[in-house]
């Protein structure tokens, strides 16, 4: 049984000391720790720093400011996997690929990063829908 | 690797739990069926390698590139 996550509000990024990677990261099966800063005082945009190697680090915005009809399924085993009890304890993050302007920056929006912010658990969910971008426009 | 032929029908059981059974045969598309608890992901490889790839491409991005981010999206609000 799928369920859907839908969020009633805009979340901003909050800062999160420790969170576990639930799954590894497609490309990065060694790092298992993360820590998640803010890079801006609006709560937009956030850094995913690794705990485990030092120097690593990906962009991340909350999915939801920039996609409000972005709802990605999370599976009941995810739902298990990361102790999720209420949908608004989820954060829908997106890896950012920085180019060489806003106008060439893009997310990943077929493989979203769910952190539970409760139990800090978290994983880089790949979903089904084939129309998703791996690399699509962050703004339009 | 482990090779094995296997015709239309047949099927190969990977571990405990997994099962991929060959569904179809038309001309050179083959057609899998794969039986695994849900607790296994299943994916293309050429996604998960496409993933992979991006992350790598996304992975720490110079401070520059940070920096004219975080501008860029300062003056967006």
């Amino acid at each position: 049984m799928m369920r859907a996550v839908v969020m009633d509000e805009a979340p901003t990024l909050q800062e999160l000391p420790v969170i576990e990677m639930a799954r590894p990261m497609p490309g990065f099966p060694e790092d298992q720790r993360f820590a998640l800063v803010h890079l801006d005082d609006a709560g937009v945009l956030g850094a995913l720093r690794s705990l485990d190697h030092e120097g690593l680090q990906f962009l991340v915005v909350p999915a939801v400011q920039f996609f409000p009809s972005y709802a990605p399924e999370i599976e009941d085993d995810l739902v298990a996997e990361l102790g999720i009890v209420s949908a608004d304890d989820v954060l829908v993050l997106l890896i950012v690929h920085a180019g060489e302007s806003l106008a060439s920056t893009t997310v990943n929006l077929r493989a979203p990063l769910v952190v539970n912010t409760i139990t800090r658990r978290a994983a880089q969910v790949i979903l089904e829908d084939g129309s998703l971008a791996v690399a699509a426009p962050l703004v339009a | 690797m482990l090779v094995l032929s296997r015709r239309v029908g047949e099927s190969v059981v990977v571990g405990d739990e997994v099962t991929i059974t060959v569904l179809e045969v038309r001309g050179d598309v083959v057609r899998v069926g794969i039986a695994a608890p849900r607790s296994v992901s299943v994916h293309r490889a050429e996604l998960l390698a496409e993933l992979a790839t991006e992350n790598q491409s996304s992975a720490s991005p110079s401070e520059d590139a940070v920096a004219s981010l975080t501008q860029a999206l300062r003056e967006r609000r």
